[in-house]
């Protein structure tokens, strides 16, 4: 690659003066696409929300005062969650990646139709909304559910296994709930990988186990390294689900941080704690960058020039790794060849193609099962969400049709996702686009701040825009989500670009660019099609991130705004009744005609262009 | 006590800088949120909440003052919210549904308007339900709830049968919160209900210690307390007795002991500073008044604090309130004001004790 994308790890001379080219250089002319996403979340998010948390620093009296943090750090209890919180963060992490990769694979390589419907399926966590997710693990997982009454089927009465109220139960939901998103991003990176490569090494006497272990996996760590760290900072804030589906022994540190706001009106401690998981947080994803470096920095195998000899050391290290699971993969290949020899008579399939599609379609049905109880009892004449459901009836259906309050939220919900997810990835786009491909000065720490609003509690961000919509007139407005759920939902934009950025070829730019295209030209025509999967997935997150957002909804509208979300959360005061399970069967029926008929019109649009 | 320094930075933020943005809101076409000085606007729990007392309450005051109201939802614990509002001095809210331990913790910082109680309805009311700045028109009890078929006959009956696991098998599940829980772990403990207050805290956790093992659930929000009942995943627990009855009204095999129960008031505050202060605090009178007491105890199965509304209660209901004579003479009053002073080391030690 060229100049622009020298990597990090450069010596200290030569960053020094790579800082001093990128203040003065041409290249920061070049960088102001990203002045508007800086600015607004200057003024919507860092300005507020740094008031906010910088109250954690005032004695009572207003004196400069550490007493705050004096107590975080003497009261076990906060380190202990500190602890929980973050353990939690990173077996939800491993788990969907560890997971998803091989989903991901599979979406990338196979046909655009399969691609389709598979994604359709994948994202059926998206379109229910967490509390029904959260309800419907719940009938799932309990004692009288379906999961614990096969386990108790296969292991017997008295096999003490408990699937909810403890680790397995909140691993089950946030991984669930979270999986989707890892699956996306892997796939938007994964389909610019240049399968050729693969070939190569396949005909250079790569066995397909080595050709996919040294060949492709390195090349796809961009989108592993984006898809972690999203699915990391983002499950770092989750709270209902480990307190709906875990033990005490799952507290999260977001639900101590309500307590304080909420409950004891204390928002010294709840900053003091704020800041300290915000700086643990970025630490985090400092030493991540470091160790792997492809979210800050772009790494590409043409970029020898500056690798150090500790990069180098590490490379060694990962090629070698590497061909363990390589030369693992062929063996058990061989070995179910053995037990099951290809024979002339049978279609001669690569076995792990097998394996693969077994994977993937149980990964499916587990992302798929909460939607598994949402629609049957959706229909169901009785008053509870139970199963198996009592009778069938289309009451719920008509308190949710037939009620205004319920449509109207519908589709002001509908209109506010679409704009935010139109503005954030606009403004995600980029900041992305400047991020990979500008020299820019502390690009690390750009970028830490393009994540924080996912690392910050959104009860601190919500509290803080209440302020400054006060200020200036937005508190009740359409404009106001509309900002709240764009700041929220910026990090997976310029995260899910990016990844998609760095593994895009940049020769192809530059070959449009030497046959005369204008770089508009070259933008719109050839890297903005080559980037659509990237940049649709980016905007999917976008929507649905304010589609299913209910705390900056609540506060900064101080109730009179009815969101979807807002109405479910409403009508749960007292129970959770089947009209959540049949508004979640609309918006899955909504969201399948959605992309089928996008899909048609696609298909459409190639047989004109043909 | 009042205006800290705390809240004199906050308000020094909102003038700092606010002009600079003010202006280019102004400038700009952000919509301007109107609110037309005569309507009040109520916070509630929302739902069937709102439903409810927009038939009982909102709707007879509309009638009777021709004063305009609307009701939004607000969250199960809206002090921050309250906070936000007075220091911003937006006043969005008039009006706002408290519980007697949230009233007092705004009521410390100084964010709640006095209240008329010189009003002939006001001074009807119990002594729990008056304070100089909130005033309370319900009272709300956690009580036991337990499935018919697992216990039959033999239905516990009171904390200690809670504790006693070999008498009374069965799923078990606590809420994850201090308020209440600490208290019935001393009943459990076989402390009289008059020696409740002030709390031995370690008598208290050294009796949750005992009751831990056999906690299947530690339950959070009262729509999980209701699922976890109805579904059968638990066999019985303390909840509240309002959520006991619906589930009971919508079909649920559940029962309910009110033995040992503790009762809480719950009731409406006024924002300090609101331009519409005054016909806010004549809505809350209004709420004091027997007949909507009346009539709201009727809907709701919330029990009045007007000693006289219980009467019009018809009879078959008037057994689910908690200030039935016969349910309130078995429950505990919950200090409030105890829970004010030690709350935030009750949290922190709950906390601790429950990850340990």
């Amino acid at each position: 690659m060229t100049s622009e994308s020298l990597p990090d790890i450069a010596p200290l001379h030569r960053r020094l003066s790579g800082a001093w080219r990128a203040l003065f250089a041409p290249d920061w002319k070049r960088s102001w696409p990203i002045l508007v996403p800086l600015l607004f979340l200057g003024i919507f998010f860092v300005y507020p929300v740094a008031d906010l948390l910088l109250l954690s620093f005032r004695a009572p009296d207003g004196a400069l005062s550490l007493d705050q943090y004096a107590k975080v750090a003497t009261t076990p209890v906060y380190s202990q969650v500190f602890f929980i919180t973050f353990k939690i963060a990173i077996m939800v992490t491993v788990l969907c990646v560890a997971f998803g990769y091989p989903v991901a694979y599979f979406l990338a390589n196979t046909t655009p139709k399969i691609r389709g419907r598979l994604i359709l399926l994948v994202l059926v966590p998206f379109w229910t909304s967490f509390l029904v997710r959260t309800f419907s693990w719940m009938i799932i997982l309990s004692y009288n559910g379906p999961a614990h009454s096969a386990v108790r089927f296969l292991l017997g009465d008295e096999a003490k296994v408990k699937l909810i109220y403890n680790m397995t139960g909140v691993m089950i939901g946030t991984t669930q709930a979270l999986m989707p998103l890892a699956i996306l991003v892997m796939t938007g990176a994964m389909q610019n990988i240049d399968r050729n490569l693969v070939d190569a090494a396949a005909t250079m006497g790569a066995r397909r186990g080595q050709a996919f272990w040294r060949i492709y996996f390195p090349l796809s760590m961009p989108g592993v390294a984006a898809a972690a760290l999203l699915t990391f900072v983002t499950s770092l804030g989750f709270f209902i689900t480990p307190a709906l589906l875990g033990s005490p022994g799952e507290t999260m540190i977001a639900q101590i941080i309500l307590t304080q706001i909420q409950e004891l009106l204390n928002w010294r401690l709840a900053g003091a704690l704020s800041l300290i998981l915000l700086i643990i947080a970025l630490v985090v994803f400092a030493v991540q960058d470091r160790l792997i470096g492809s979210t800050g920095s772009t790494q590409s195998a043409t970029a020898t020039e500056d690798i150090t000899a500790l990069s180098r050391f590490l490379g060694r290290i990962g090629q070698a790794t590497l061909a363990v699971p390589g030369w693992l993969t062929d063996k058990v290949a061989d070995l179910i060849e053995q037990i099951r020899p290809p024979r002339a008579d049978r279609p001669v399939r690569p076995v792990m193609q097998w394996v693969l599609r077994g994977f993937v379609t149980l990964v499916v049905l587990f992302l798929a099962s909460p939607a598994l109880v949402v629609i049957p009892v959706s229909f169901t004449a009785g008053n509870f969400i139970a199963l198996p459901p009592e009778g069938f009836s289309l009451r719920w259906y008509e308190t949710y049709l037939g009620s205004t309050l319920w449509t109207q939220a519908t589709v002001l919900s509908l209109v506010i996702a679409m704009l935010a997810g139109i503005l954030t990835t606009v403004l995600g786009t980029a900041a992305a686009f400047v991020l990979v491909r500008r020299q820019l000065f502390a690009k690390r720490l750009v970028l830490a701040l393009f994540l924080s609003p996912l690392i910050v509690p959104r009860m601190v961000t919500a509290v803080a825009l209440f302020y400054l919509f006060a200020k200036i007139g937005l508190i009740g407005t359409i404009t106001g989500l509309v900002i709240g759920h764009t700041i929220l939902a910026l990090p997976y934009v310029v995260v899910t670009v990016m990844s998609v950025l760095k593994s895009y070829d940049v020769r192809l730019d530059q070959a449009a660019a030497t046959l005369g295209a204008s770089p508009l030209r070259v933008l719109s025509q050839v890297t903005l099609p080559l980037l659509k999967v990237g940049i649709i997935s980016a905007f999917l997150f976008a929507f649905v991130t304010s589609f299913d957002e209910l705390t900056i909804a609540l506060f900064t509208s101080a109730g009179t705004v009815t969101t979807l979300p807002k109405a479910m959360w409403s009508d749960l005061i007292l129970q959770a009744n089947p009209t959540l399970a049949a508004v979640s069967t609309v918006i899955l029926i909504i969201a399948t005609v959605a992309v089928l008929c996008s899909e048609a019109v696609q298909r459409r649009a190639r047989r004109y262009s043909k | 006590m009042g205006a800290s320094k705390n809240d004199l930075s906050r308000r020094q933020f909102v003038k700092a800088g606010g002009g600079a943005l003010a202006a280019l809101a102004s400038a700009s076409a952000f919509p301007r949120r109107v609110s037309a000085a005569e309507t009040l606007t109520v916070a509630d729990a929302g739902g069937s909440i709102t439903t409810a007392n927009d038939k009982v309450l909102y709707e007879p005051f509309r009638q009777e003052t021709g004063i305009d109201l609307r009701a939004v939802a607000r969250e199960h614990e809206p002090i921050s919210q309250v906070k936000a509002m007075v220091e911003s001095n937006s006043y969005v809210w008039d009006v706002c549904a408290l519980t007697k331990q949230q009233a007092l913790t705004l009521d410390r910082e100084g964010l709640l308007e006095p209240l008329d109680w010189s009003d002939p309805h006001m001074q009807e009311l119990i002594p729990a339900a008056k304070h100089p700045t909130w005033m309370a028109h319900s009272v709300y009890a956690s009580i036991l709830g337990y499935r018919k078929e697992t216990f039959g006959e033999n239905a516990p009956q009171s904390w200690a049968d809670f504790w006693n696991v070999d008498k009374f098998p069965g799923r078990r599940a606590l809420r994850k919160h201090p308020v209440e829980t600490l208290e019935i772990a001393l009943m459990a403990d076989g402390v009289p209900l008059d020696k409740i207050y002030p709390m031995d805290l370690d008598r208290a956790f050294a009796s949750l210690d005992r009751i831990k093992p056999h906690i299947h659930v530690w339950w959070t929000g009262g729509a999980q307390s209701v699922q976890l009942l109805q579904s059968g995943e638990i066999e019985l627990q303390p909840m509240w007795s309002s959520r006991l009855q619906s589930m009971i009204d919508s079909g649920a095999p559940v029962a309910s002991s009110w033995n040992q129960g503790v009762y809480a008031v719950d009731g409406w505050g006024v924002l300090k500073g609101t331009p519409r202060a005054k016909n806010a605090v004549k809505l809350v009178s209004f709420f004091a008044r027997t007949d909507r007491q009346t009539a709201r105890a009727t809907l709701l199965t919330a029990g009045p604090t007007n000693p006289n509304a219980i009467a019009g209660v018809p009879e078959d209901r008037r057994i689910f309130l908690p200030t039935y004579p016969s349910n309130l003479e078995r429950m505990l009053a919950s200090d409030d004001g105890w829970w004010i002073d030690n709350r935030d080391a009750a949290i922190e030690r709950f906390n601790t004790w429950i990850l340990g």
